[in-house]
């Protein structure tokens, strides 16, 4: 049956660590970090930061660089550009999976709940192990297929309005904020391939100089790779770049049927 | 998917397309949504039918069901909602029973179990519709 309580080893400890705020800190918010070493032999447990947010930077991502810099070196995470666009930050911020970078702790109300991505296997703290989705992206073939030869003195050429179809799609950072929200993800990531892949799929589905778009639908028509999608659009909701995932699988769909009559 | 330890030593981009596409799924995925929109009138009717009785006593139900239209549009109520609610119940277990064997033995239990019902219902109304009173 599929898994819905956690395996032994990762529930969650109750008893976290707790580090004060310095003392006179007037503007003061608690972080509730979950916290996981695999060399440990420990269970994961929540730890709760107070901070001075007099001193601290808007961002979520702020506060965990001021916690790792200043309270806790241990604290393991992934950042790099802390502008949105690079999609190493991703983590469940208050319930709902996001980029720490551009997610404000003044929009969030009351403690400041930190997790990893849901439903990945965690390496440490707040880092997934995000393997099997990157495999999923490549196994989707994200690049031109073609068998015209590209013309010798310039571009394959593309109308206005077929780059605009390819622009949404194009913009996905593959942060994997949808596909580890997306309850069929949770049971059937080891076949269904997820919104952030299948989004990734249409992009080349749909671009006028893809020469392998059949190829690419049958690829996809499979009761699991495709078909596990139900319409939840947990993707859509929680993509950070506020794309629509769910559109295009629904779209991928159409096509599918398209091609039959 | 490949399983146990050569499934681990598997590269994840082997493991993720696995015994590639059964490229199937779209009948599955569109009789499910055929079966659907036809069951918004026939639902509808059944039920609108079915209160519009003065009571649903063996004698009132015969009469009912002693029309043509009636028992045709019951019949054919039971055929698509047998098969609507056998499409969705085997992608429920899809969804969420994941040993091999324990799957392929549900959905194979609830094909023949959707079958008997149909058939069953069809049988009854047929029964009922042509049959004498009280035989």
């Amino acid at each position: 049956m599929a898994e819905f309580k956690l395996p032994a080893n990762s529930k969650v400890n109750k008893h976290g660590r707790v580090f004060k705020a310095p003392d006179g800190a007037k503007h003061v918010r608690r972080f509730r970090i979950y916290r996981y070493d695999p060399d440990s032999g420990e269970n994961p447990r929540i730890d709760t930061y107070e901070l001075d947010m007099d001193s601290c930077g808007p961002m979520v991502l702020d506060a965990l660089i001021k916690i790792k810099n200043e309270i806790d070196p241990t604290l393991t995470f992934r950042r790099s550009c802390r502008e949105g666009i690079c999609g190493s930050c991703a983590m469940n911020i208050d319930g709902h999976n996001g980029l720490a970078c551009i997610c404000a702790s003044d929009d969030i109300d009351g403690d400041v709940r930190i997790s990893p991505l849901p439903h990945r296997p965690v390496v440490k703290d707040l880092v997934p192990d995000l393997t099997d989705f990157y495999a999923q992206y490549a196994s989707i073939k994200p690049w031109l297929q073609t068998r015209t030869p590209a013309p010798p003195d310039r571009e394959r050429l593309q109308s206005k309005a077929d780059q605009q179809k390819v622009d949404r799609p194009s913009a996905c950072i593959l942060c994997a904020c949808c596909s580890t929200s997306c309850p069929s993800y949770w049971w059937n990531s080891d076949r269904y391939l997820g919104p952030a892949a299948l989004l990734a799929a249409y992009r080349w589905i749909v671009d006028s100089r893809d020469e392998a778009t059949g190829e690419r639908l049958d690829e996809l028509e499979d009761p699991f790779r495709l078909y596990r999608c139900h319409t939840i659009m947990n993707c859509t909701e929680a993509c950070p770049k506020d794309l629509n995932p769910a559109q295009a699988i629904g779209e991928i769909k159409q096509m599918l049927v398209r091609r039959r009559y | 998917m490949a399983d146990g330890a050569s499934g681990r030593m598997r590269s994840p981009l082997g493991q993720v397309t696995g015994l590639g596409s059964a490229k199937d799924g779209t009948s599955h995925w569109w009789a499910q949504r055929l079966t659907a929109v036809a069951l918004v009138p026939l639902a509808g009717w059944l039920v609108i039918a079915a209160l519009a009785q003065p009571d649903l006593g063996y004698a009132t139900v015969h009469a009912w069901l002693a029309r043509p239209v009636d028992a045709f549009l019951a019949a054919l109520c039971v055929v698509v909602l047998a098969v609507h609610s056998s499409l969705g119940t085997a992608v429920i277990v899809e969804d969420y029973v994941h040993g091999r064997a324990a799957k392929l033995l549900t959905l194979i239990a609830l094909r023949f179990a959707h079958v008997l019902i149909g058939a069953a219902g069809v049988f009854a109304i047929l029964r009922l519709s042509m049959g004498t009173l009280g035989s």
